[in-house]
């Protein structure tokens, strides 16, 4: 299962994406400044826009799922319930996994904005498509809700998991780490080879790096585990 | 001076709070108050019961600068110049005076290179700073941030959190999910199920969530 990028390229007035490569089974994760495409990218991988020029090819991928960065841009019913219901899901499961057993009845949007974001997240993992493409997931979540759902992308057995964000404190295990920097894709290869190259770390993961530690990947417990190693 | 007495509004509930600070950050779990009090402490909404003073004043007589995690629901125009320029045309400033205050207001923020763009092409990124700069541009007495950071890499972070330094606010109130910038704030207030549980500097504070994940990262790798 993967899907390549083969010389993608796609305009909107002065922007410019160019993208190649390929996203292999496992987690990635796309860092990059505001307004550098990462949205763009999470919508020409999902196949809602085609490329201007250059391929997608999906490869063994028979379900893609695209979690928006603004939940409330996904919701489309009136009750929490309803709106779980609408992804084909048993509202009673994924309530319980999003912790809003008792926001059943409420309208999505009297819920705060990390509790809509868990639902949607709670949907989309429920769901489990072969391509799961996640555009800031981490925003709204407060640290231990963090935790949870890194704890989901962790235990999602199968399938290609890519994160487009740019978390600093909270993030999973990963396998890949990708950059866009001004319209551009840039592979910086699989962890933990690619992490001192990457230009958009977490402050505690360069910490760990000018300190000449050498995490095995990047969430918090890496850095500190490394720095143990080190340390006297 | 912040003052709040007796207040109870949906799920806050806060007997008594006098906040000194300049900058002053909120934190809390999702659901716990943190922006309806930052709502009602704005005058965007009126409280049950209970009174706020900001200044000595009740917050619908101040100037507040107001950006949110969605800018969609605040951004009005569809042009970045004419949303920056909103609020010195609604006070009716002359022309050359809000396109002085707009230039300004896009360089402080970094974003001079988006104002004659289109809003709904923007990023959620681009947006939160189109917010930011719409909300310096009207000199807040009082500037509120709400999760504002949550859309934005490290380097716009970073301008983020220079203006609200620079700001000549006299209160900068910044709920966030990152405590390392939490960490940066005068005073910080915890909040849990609509209550304040804790306040103090960021050391006291930290120093009662040093076993919890709220403790920020960096602090906690230098051990």
């Amino acid at each position: 299962m993967r899907v390549e990028l083969e010389e993608v390229l796609f305009s909107r007035g002065a922007f410019c994406l160019r993208a190649s490569g390929a996203f292999d089974e496992g987690v990635h994760i796309v860092s990059g400044p505001v307004g550098s495409g990462k949205s763009t990218l999470a919508v020409l991988l999902a196949g809602l826009m085609p490329p201007a020029s250059g391929v997608v090819r999906w490869q063994g991928v028979n379900s893609v799922l695209l979690l928006l960065q603004f939940p409330e841009h996904q919701i489309t019913s009136p009750t929490v319930a309803k709106e779980a219901a609408s992804w084909g899901l048993v509202p009673e499961e994924v309530l319980a996994l999003a912790d809003l057993e008792e926001r059943a009845d409420d309208d999505p949007f009297n819920l705060s904005r990390g509790e809509l974001k868990r639902l949607t997240l709670a949907c989309a993992f429920t769901r489990d498509p072969d391509l799961l493409l996640l555009d800031e997931p981490f925003s709204s979540l407060y640290c231990e809700r963090n935790g949870w759902f890194c704890g989901m992308i962790e235990e999602r057995g199968s399938g290609v998991t890519i994160i487009f964000s740019h978390e600093h404190a909270v993030l999973p295990r990963v396998d890949a780490i990708w950059e866009m920097d001004g319209g551009a894709l840039r592979g910086c290869g699989s962890v933990p080879g690619a992490i001192p190259s990457w230009r958009h770390a977490p402050a505690y993961l360069t910490y760990a790096l000018e300190m000449g530690a050498r995490p095995e990947n990047i969430r918090l417990a890496d850095a500190r585990e490394a720095l143990c190693r080190i340390r006297d | 001076m912040i003052r709040i007495s007796g207040l109870r509004h949906r799920v806050l509930e806060i007997p008594d709070l006098e906040l000194d600070a300049r900058h002053i950050a909120v934190i809390g779990p999702n659901g716990s108050g943190k922006t309806t009090l930052l709502e009602v402490i704005s005058g965007i909404d009126e409280p049950e019961t209970g009174t706020i003073r900001i200044l000595g004043r009740p917050p619908s007589s101040l100037r507040v600068g107001w950006v949110g995690e969605f800018p969609d629901r605040t951004l009005l125009f569809s042009r970045v110049y004419d949303e920056i320029a909103s609020t010195p045309r609604f006070r009716h400033f002359p022309c050359p005076e809000t396109d002085r205050l707009v230039l300004a207001a896009a360089g402080l923020v970094g974003i001079s290179n988006l104002l004659e763009r289109k809003v709904a092409s923007l990023s959620g990124g681009e947006k939160a700073l189109v917010a930011l700069a719409a909300a310096c541009v009207g000199d807040p007495e009082v500037l509120v941030l709400d999760e504002a950071d949550s859309h934005l890499d490290a380097g716009a972070a970073e301008r983020l959190k220079k203006v609200a330094q620079e700001s000549p606010a006299t209160h900068i109130l910044w709920c966030t999910q990152s405590m390392d910038t939490a960490a940066m704030a005068d005073c910080i207030i915890f909040m849990k199920g609509g209550c304040i549980l804790y306040q103090g500097t960021p050391e006291e504070v930290f120093d009662a969530l040093r076993e919890t994940c709220y403790y920020p990262t960096i602090w906690r790798l230098r051990g």
